[in-house]
């Protein structure tokens, strides 16, 4: 397997903001890279940068080795040349084609006969489910038939490398659930090099190979979907992933000192000297009557419950703790909000994040 | 069974109160229009000679050539209009054109300026001994040229281009630009994204103006009138004006002339919509549009091209009008001297200018105001019912959309002279404010029925709720609403009345004159400058209105 794209450093700016600072990543071949992060954070504008719709003011840009944006060095590849196959966010199917006048049209660009032509749009069709909507109009489609077919019109050239902002995010949430296992599918299957923007990390951890968390413009981290989930490199990662629980702490004498009175022996020079430890929420036990011994490999901390709630395979429970700060874990019964509480977690289950 | 009868009534009587006017005031003089061409003598009760009319046209060569060059005389108007509109819509729309509003404004004046205004004042530039002879070497080929097809040509689509250009700029201009970026990563050069995308999806707009412009053109009395006399090109609407007013008149030609004026223009409708299916379809979600940064040359080009066209629709003959006003005379050779005097003659106490100017002024507010009043109603009722009645209604009310005006002129002469019409109204001004207001009835209807459309009826439900009758609730809460719309179409209907020819040369009594008739029977007569000086004060009357409404739009 072979680098398939790569950034080096990129950096884009409008006006006085920096909006990407230093990206560098690279994309291999045949897997899927996802873009995530919150609103704002620059996901788009890397895209385009990719694209070539934006030219970058810093940083090089190489596809399959060949440099493809380099303020430096002046060159911008013009986005026609790039080989490159777009999903846009908004379904912009073009309203006075047909599906498959829709699919065929990057064929024709390319110079595709008649012929060939209609073979590979009834097979891209079949691919994407869509095969009895050949002569549909696009507002006689639904929305997510709509997407389907702006999907099948990408994948349609057999594209180097495809570009997906938001596809999902018009839909409503069944229809995304539905589409999301099948686009995964298709992308593995078509073995077509993928970028993907999301701010959902349901869709990132089912679509991405990588998934490159974006904060403020620049790399939060770059890392497998287990890897992110199960290691975050930070505090801002680790919420943005969610399902986890953190706390503030500070390190004094080696030890990590959680609420004050929970002190962690650390090696100092793993973890850094304030910040917030993050603990899963499966691995937190909330409990209605407090544990007798505490043994020393765990923490207890108790607080005061403030919800709880059925999730269907388990139930979580919400509780305060003396500080103010919110912590989450499985509970076994029903307990009532008010009533204290006491969580317990395995004091290997905590990981030290800088923030 | 009677109360409820009498209760349907009721609910249905507005509806039928605006079927019966409507049919009386176009649906009568057209349906006549039509029977007469068909029975020569019907006015006198008899059918004899069923068809004598239709024979004597297809028979006479000159009659079937004649209806030729109308029609490819008005396709070339389109065309041309398409070529000078299309590429400002586009640098309108698509690109960073510095400027911007200075070129819609460039192309509002020729919008705002009568036809026959502009061919005038092209007469005077182009004449031999005229204001162009003296002020600019006119070659003698190029004033043959002017004086043909294709001069004619080129004047009539320089007053109708910005129709073309402002639907293809309001068209373009929401155009989401992701439409574009997805044929551009897939390749697409510009050409061909122009070509696949922005072309089929422009189309609509550029037939709907078109066929406006081709209506318009085929329809027109006033530039055939002044320049086709002049350049030997005969054409349908002054071919009838000259059957309906010269001695001996034929009615009878006249009418059936008349009425394949009204189905080519309805084929030309029909036409176009088939064309629109066939070529393009499909809605567009309006997004904002992509710009396309035009290097240094291409700016200079693009304002050549705009600048051009200003140059020629409204400088070229604004200069003609104002100056010929204000010479002394021009005889010599250079610059003439210049005087007030023409202006003072017009405006002299019980002069027939002056009177001229104060019948169209009072006519247009009347015909105006009569118009928003009847046309707002009208468009109240037949958006808020429904049925049969409803379809007569708006079918009706769309006639003269499509009528030629000068059409619905014929047909009011008839309708009013019948023998068994028992008011004189004929042959007084008030049958002039009759034929303003039917032909000028639709864009009130227009403008109030897009509003009325867009009104929710929960908002007079509420008010009925509450105990407000019919005519609270269309006093207090629809008129309010449609009011911006209603002052937009007193303020159109008011302009265009001013300078209505056509109908005014056909209808008004004889020792009556509007401006329009007056700037056209000097200018015949060979009084130019008092021609210009009507058609400038006229100019200056419908400016100020429409300036002292866009002022008083926006407090
Ligand atoms: N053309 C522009 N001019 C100036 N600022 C811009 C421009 N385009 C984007 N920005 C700014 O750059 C930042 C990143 O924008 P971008 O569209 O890449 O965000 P995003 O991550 O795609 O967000 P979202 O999830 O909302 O789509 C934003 O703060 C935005 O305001
Ligand atoms: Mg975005």
């Amino acid at each position: 397997m072979s680098v398939y794209l790569q950034c080096q450093g990129l950096r884009k700016v409008f006006g006085a903001s920096v909006v990407l600072d230093d990206i560098s990543l690279e994309v291999q071949e045949g897997q899927c890279l996802v873009l995530l992060g919150p609103s704002g954070c620059g996901k788009t504008t890397l895209l385009n940068v990719i694209s070539g719709m934006l030219a970058a003011d810093g940083g090089e840009l190489r596809c399959n080795g060949r440099l493809m944006d380099s303020a430096a060095k002046g060159v911008h590849v013009p986005i026609q040349e790039r080989g490159l196959a777009m999903v846009f966010q908004d379904l912009s199917l073009w309203p006075h084609m047909s599906v498959a006048e829709n699919v065929g049209f990057g064929l024709r660009i390319r110079g595709m006969k008649a012929n060939d032509r209609r073979h590979r749009i009834d097979t891209v069709l079949e691919q994407v489910e869509m095969g009895g909507f050949r002569d549909r109009m696009p507002n006689e489609l639904s929305g997510g038939q709509q997407q389907r077919v702006a999907i099948a019109r990408a994948l349609a050239v057999q594209p180097s490398l495809l570009l997906l902002d938001e596809p999902l995010s018009a839909l409503d949430a069944r229809l995304r659930e539905d589409l999301k296992l099948e686009l995964a599918g298709l992308l593995r299957e078509s073995g077509v090099t993928a970028v993907y923007v999301t701010h959902d990390q349901q869709e990132a951890f089912a679509l991405g190979d990588q998934v490159a968390v974006l904060h403020g413009g620049r790399l939060a981290q770059l890392a497998p979907p287990e890897k992110l989930y199960d290691s975050p490199c930070s505090a801002f990662v680790a919420r943005f992933i969610g399902s986890s629980n953190l706390l503030p702490f500070r390190q004094l004498d080696g030890y990590a000192l959680i609420e004050d009175h929970i002190a962690i022996r650390v090696l100092a020079a793993d973890v850094p000297m304030e910040g917030h430890c993050m603990v899963r929420r499966e691995a937190v036990g909330v409990l209605d009557k407090q544990p007798f011994a505490e043994t020393s490999d765990q923490v207890i901390l108790a607080g005061v419950c403030e919800q709880t709630h059925f999730l269907g395979e388990r139930k979580e429970a919400q509780l305060r703790l003396p500080s103010g700060e919110r912590l989450r874990g499985v509970t076994a019964g029903h307990i009532p909000s008010g009533a204290p509480v006491w969580a317990r977690f395995p004091k290997n289950a905590v990981r030290f994040l800088a923030d | 069974m009677i109360a409820a009868l009498r209760r349907g009534l009721g609910r249905r009587l507005p509806l039928l109160l605006c079927a019966a006017l409507l049919a009386l005031a176009t649906g009568y003089p057209v349906l006549l229009l039509f029977l007469q061409s068909i029975f020569p003598d019907i006015l006198g009760g008899s059918l004899a000679g069923a068809f004598d009319a239709y024979r004597r046209i297809i028979e006479t060569p000159e009659l079937g050539a004649m209806i030729g060059t109308s029609l490819g005389w008005a396709g070339a108007v389109t065309l041309v209009s398409w070529v000078f509109g299309i590429p400002c819509g586009y640098l309108l729309a698509r690109t960073n054109l510095p400027g911007k509003l200075w070129a819609r404004m460039s192309l509002l004046i020729p919008i705002m300026t009568p036809p026959y205004i502009l061919a005038l004042s092209y007469v005077l530039v182009m004449q031999q001994g005229g204001f162009g002879d003296v002020l600019l070497p006119i070659p003698n080929g190029l004033r043959a040229w002017f004086f043909s097809f294709w001069g004619v040509t080129v004047v009539m689509a320089l007053a109708s281009f910005g129709y073309v250009a402002l639907a293809v700029e309001a068209t373009l201009s929401t155009l989401p630009r992701r439409l574009e970026d997805a044929a551009t990563v897939l390749g697409a050069s510009w050409r061909a994204r122009v070509r696949h995308v922005l072309l089929p999806l422009t189309v609509p707009a550029i037939l709907n103006s078109g066929l406006l412009v081709f209506l318009e053109a085929l329809s027109n009395f006033g530039v055939p009138a002044v320049l086709g006399t002049r350049s030997n090109l005969p054409l349908l609407p002054a071919e009838i004006f000259y059957l309906v007013t010269s001695w001996p008149l034929d009615l009878a030609l006249a009418t059936s002339l008349s009425s394949l004026l009204c189905l080519l223009a309805l084929m030309a409708l029909y036409g176009k919509r088939c064309l629109a299916q066939w070529m393009a379809g499909g809605h567009i979600r309006p997004g904002t549009a992509a710009l396309q940064p035009l290097s240094r040359r291409w700016i200079w080009l693009g304002w050549g091209w705009i600048g051009g066209l200003f140059l020629f629709s409204s400088v070229l003959p604004y200069c003609a009008m104002v100056l010929t006003s204000l010479a002394e005379s021009w005889g010599g050779d250079g610059f003439p001297p210049l005087t007030l005097k023409h202006y003072v003659a017009l405006f002299e106490p019980g002069s027939r200018s002056l009177w001229a100017l104060a019948t169209s002024l009072g006519l247009s507010v009347a015909a105006a105001t009569l118009c928003v009043v009847i046309g707002g109603y009208i468009a109240y009722v037949s958006v808020r019912s429904s049925g049969p009645l409803r379809h007569v209604l708006d079918g009706l009310a769309t006639l003269p959309r499509v009528i030629p005006k000068i059409v619905v002129a014929v047909g009011l002469i008839l309708a009013w002279n019948a023998p068994w019409i028992p008011l004189n109204i004929y042959n007084t001004v008030w049958m002039l404010l009759l034929a303003y207001v039917v032909i000028y009835i639709t864009d009130a209807l227009n403008y109030a029925n897009s509003t009325v459309r867009g009104m929710s009826p929960n908002l007079e439900h509420a008010a009925t709720v509450l105990g407000a009758g019919r005519y609270t609730v269309f006093t207090r809460i629809v008129l309010p609403g449609l009011r911006p719309a209603l002052m937009a179409a007193w303020l159109t209907t008011f302009i265009v009345c001013m300078r209505e020819l056509v109908a005014s040369v056909l209808l008004l009594p004889p020792g009556v004159d509007v401006t329009a008739t007056y700037i056209f029977n000097q200018f015949e007569q060979g009084d130019i400058a008092a021609a210009m000086a009507m058609a400038t004060v006229t100019i200056v009357i419908s400016t100020i209105v429409l300036v002292g409404f866009q002022f008083r739009r926006r407090p």
